[in-house]
């Protein structure tokens, strides 16, 4: 065997394995980093009564909190519309996207912002610096509240399945059955960007 | 074979017809290789652009850092691409050379499929693929890439099925329905294959003919001039 073509078998040797070791590692990485849900919420069992946000006695609510630059919570988005389709029509929504008060004012102004503006029957209020998303007890990107119409929770959680993918999935499912058959409960991971972090005790 | 071929003649035809399609079989595939070799770093490329484009950072509250998804476009898209360019610029043409390509192009359809956030849309990339590499017009490199598609499916629907299925714990047989597309695709590209194959014979066969008949006329050609030659020489 020449040099040249020694050269040539261990060039292709190395990129073999390089390809193989590349796959399996590329798997596992993304793999952990999709399934690995946020912070679950730490809500109260009610509507928390220093919520700014009004709540219609008698109808079902639906509070959702969003990172405007969370590529993930296109698919959380997608997924309310899903919802929005299926649940009851007198359910009131409201989508708070978190703003840092140092951030200027349209640092929100995403296509996520601006794609759950377009849901029906849907408010879309900024949130300054994720003082609501506090109230509620959230703390990730996605992260879904559905409360009754007395104003019992009666879900909480994400409603995608993994990090960015939309599709068939239990949160989702959930809060369509709770919300048209008026009763039980669910929880479910969320995946997403954190709008804060519990240790901190405060929003960043 | 056609009639016009001595019987004694036809193996000489045939190994003739052999190295005529081994030839141009050979200088087909070597530049399939090469296509594919530039539409793997186009794609290497794109998948990059693409990451960045969609999410490009992870975000923490007001911090914010490179998304994953950005690292895996750079690094396990180079890890994809290296070897079947290396192969296709070292080892055009040669059998292993398409089979890695037909691999490493099914696992560039699952990266930007996983790039994409699993964009439906996205998935069109694998069909786009199959017939891509029909142009080998080498049916077992469509069954390298349908089984590279079909383990990704079934080991992501054992490891990680919400990735594919949304739910943890589907049926295990549910890979087999997506992968059923797959095969519905492959059904008319094998047939592709072996009809392209078959016409590819037929005519170096009919070359190889051609070649024999205008040597002989060439033979006869030469014999006649060297008799009329010779009658001319006798004659004077």
């Amino acid at each position: 065997m020449s040099a040249r073509r020694r050269v040539i078998v261990a060039g292709l040797v190395i990129a073999g394995l390089t390809w193989a070791g590349t796959i399996v590692a590329a798997y596992q990485v993304v793999r952990r980093f999709e399934t690995t849900p946020g912070v679950a919420a730490d809500a109260s069992s009610s509507w928390p009564a220093r919520s700014t946000l009004r709540r219609t006695p008698g109808r079902w609510s639906l509070v959702m909190l969003v990172h405007p630059h969370c590529s993930c919570s296109r698919a959380s988005i997608e997924e309310l519309q899903a919802i929005l389709e299926k649940a009851p029509h007198t359910m009131r929504t409201s989508v708070l996207v978190y703003r840092p008060s140092e951030f200027p004012a349209g640092w929100e102004r995403t296509d996520v912002y601006e794609s759950a503006s377009r849901l029906p029957r849907t408010n879309v209020i900024v949130d300054r610096d994720g003082r609501e998303a506090q109230v509620f007890g959230g703390f990730t990107s996605g992260q879904t509240f559905l409360y009754d119409d007395t104003g019992r929770l009666r879900f909480a959680g994400g409603i995608t399945s993994l990090r960015g993918h939309a599709g068939f999935n239990r949160g989702t499912a959930d809060v369509i059955q709770i919300a048209n058959a008026g009763q039980g409960s669910g929880k479910h991971p969320v995946f997403g960007c954190a709008i804060s972090t519990p240790e901190k005790g405060n929003v960043q | 074979m056609s009639t016009f071929v001595m019987a004694a003649d036809q193996g000489s035809t045939a190994a003739r017809a052999t190295e005529l399609l081994d030839a141009q079989m050979n200088n087909r595939r070597a530049t399939v290789d090469r296509m594919f070799a530039a539409l793997l770093v186009v794609q290497y490329i794109a998948g990059i652009a693409g990451a960045f484009a969609v999410s490009p950072y992870v975000w923490q509250g007001k911090e914010r850092v490179l998304h994953l998804h950005v690292w895996v476009a750079v690094l396990a898209g180079a890890g994809i691409t290296v070897l079947p360019v290396l192969l296709a610029i070292f080892r055009p043409g040669a059998v292993l050379t398409r089979h890695v390509i037909a691999a490493s192009q099914m696992l560039s359809s699952a990266l930007l499929i996983h790039l994409t956030g699993g964009r439906i849309e996205t998935h069109f990339h694998v069909f786009g693929s199959l017939a891509f590499l029909a142009f080998y017009l080498d049916w077992k490199v469509i069954i390298t890439a349908t089984i590279v598609i079909a383990s990704d499916h079934f080991a992501r629907g054992v490891f990680w099925p919400e990735s594919v299925y949304g739910v943890a714990n589907p049926e295990w047989w549910r890979f087999l329905e997506h992968a059923g597309w797959v095969v519905f695709e492959d059904i008319f590209l094998i047939w592709a294959c072996i009809f392209g194959t078959k016409e590819a014979q037929f005519a170096a066969t009919k070359q190889a003919e051609v070649e024999y008949l205008s040597e002989q006329e060439q033979l006869k050609s030469a014999a006649l001039e060297m008799a009329l030659s010779e009658i001319q020489v006798a004659s004077a």
